[in-house]
């Protein structure tokens, strides 16, 4: 192609003009700050990572949760609870570890296809936590806002003057899809912000190494 | 990070920083964006550096650094951010024997270029530089007959590009 060899030509002839920067300029730069989108991949998982994190320790210091272990106790199922508690702490500090390990991984250095695949792996790693975060919760709060719903209806029931109080199976059943269908909305609702934001991070990296991947199929 | 790797990163990043200008002027457009683009990649350099062992030339090493910044790092940013000032722009030399014909001909050839995807990019500085298909294959990581294969994409787009009616 005569135009490249041409446009070669003169890239070679060009190559020198460009107004040098000074050593003291560089000593200057190497003391700012990144603003790659690897820094910001690594702040923005923080916190994600910890928003789980911090929402389990919220909800276990609540008057709310008091309550709930009050209720646990009662129903003789607190062993579990206990277990699903430090089951859900393991999990989260599992994926906080295996984010760590790969964010270390990251190497500028690495080929560019690696090095993409390597930062999208790590994306992916805070994409599952989120995807089990947002199940846990959703389980959790169907299970648990079912009971409570339930029981404060028999409470309520009990002291409008009935003796054994039944719950309608038209009620429960209501009921039970308005909690699925809120809890629902609100899943999604929480996984359209986080794609959003994974979107806005991961765009351009996501169409290079679709690129890439091309040149090699 | 040890003080006394300090002068020697920057004597030799000084020494090969025309190899960070012409991949800003492939991916940047503007002065501001160059210098932006200019002072990441320096610092992507400096926290890589103590790994840089000097088995490959520090140049050879550094093209794979600034490419993968450009590529994968660099956020653009519309706002200016706080960059290192340094004076003047690039002076273009003005050949005695000006060829009014070429010199278009170069113009649209740029426009075309920078047309192209991020990955194309790349192949098309490497190819510019002189670079050979081997290590056009290991910096981007595609197997070397692909990387001739697309390089020959590219010129057959840049054709259309410059004349899309293939007249």
């Amino acid at each position: 192609m005569k135009e490249l060899d041409l446009l070669k030509k003169d890239w070679k002839k060009n190559a020198a003009s460009f107004e040098q920067v000074s050593e003291n300029e560089i000593y200057k730069m190497i003391h700012k700050k990144s603003s790659s989108v690897v820094k910001w991949i690594f702040i923005v998982s923080i916190i994600e990572l910890g928003l789980g994190l911090v929402l389990g320790l919220a909800l276990s210091f609540t008057k709310y949760d008091e309550k709930n272990v009050e209720l646990i106790k009662h129903l003789g199922v607190y062993g579990y609870y206990i277990a699903a508690t430090v089951l859900l702490y393991a999990v989260i500090l599992y994926f906080i570890f295996k984010f760590y390990t790969m964010y270390r991984k990251i190497a500028v250095d690495d080929n560019t296809k690696k090095l993409i695949s390597t930062i999208l792996k790590t994306r992916k790693v805070v994409k599952q936590y989120i995807a089990f975060n947002l199940s846990f919760f959703a389980v959790f709060f169907i299970i648990f806002g079912g009971y409570l719903f339930y029981e404060g209806y028999l409470e309520g029931a009990s002291k409008n003057g009935v003796i054994h109080p039944e719950m309608p199976l038209n009620i429960a059943l209501i009921s039970f899809i308005v909690l699925i269908i809120a809890t629902a909305i609100f899943t999604c609702v929480f996984w359209l912000i986080y794609k959003l934001i994974y979107g806005i991070l991961l765009k351009r990296l996501q169409n290079n190494f679709e690129e890439l991947k091309k040149i090699d199929l | 990070m040890s003080e006394n790797l300090e002068p020697s990163f920057v004597k030799q990043l000084q020494e090969n920083q025309n190899i960070i200008h012409k991949i800003c002027r492939l991916y940047t457009s503007g002065e501001d964006a160059h210098k932006d683009l200019f002072q990441e990649i320096t610092i992507q350099l400096w926290k890589a550096f103590p790994k840089f062992r000097g088995e490959s030339k520090f140049s050879t090493w550094a093209y794979r650094v600034a490419l993968n910044t450009a590529i994968t790092l660099y956020r653009k940013s519309k706002r200016n951010i706080a960059t290192v000032e340094y004076e003047g722009r690039q002076h273009f030399t003005l050949d005695i024997e000006y060829n009014y014909e070429e010199e278009e001909q170069l113009k649209l050839m740029y426009k075309a270029v920078y047309q192209l995807n991020d990955i194309e990019k790349a192949l098309v500085f490497m190819y510019l530089e002189d670079k050979d298909y081997t290590e056009i294959s290991e910096t981007l990581g595609i197997s070397e007959v692909n990387a001739r294969v697309k390089m020959n994409r590219i010129k057959g787009k840049l054709k259309k590009i410059l004349n899309p009616l293939g007249v």
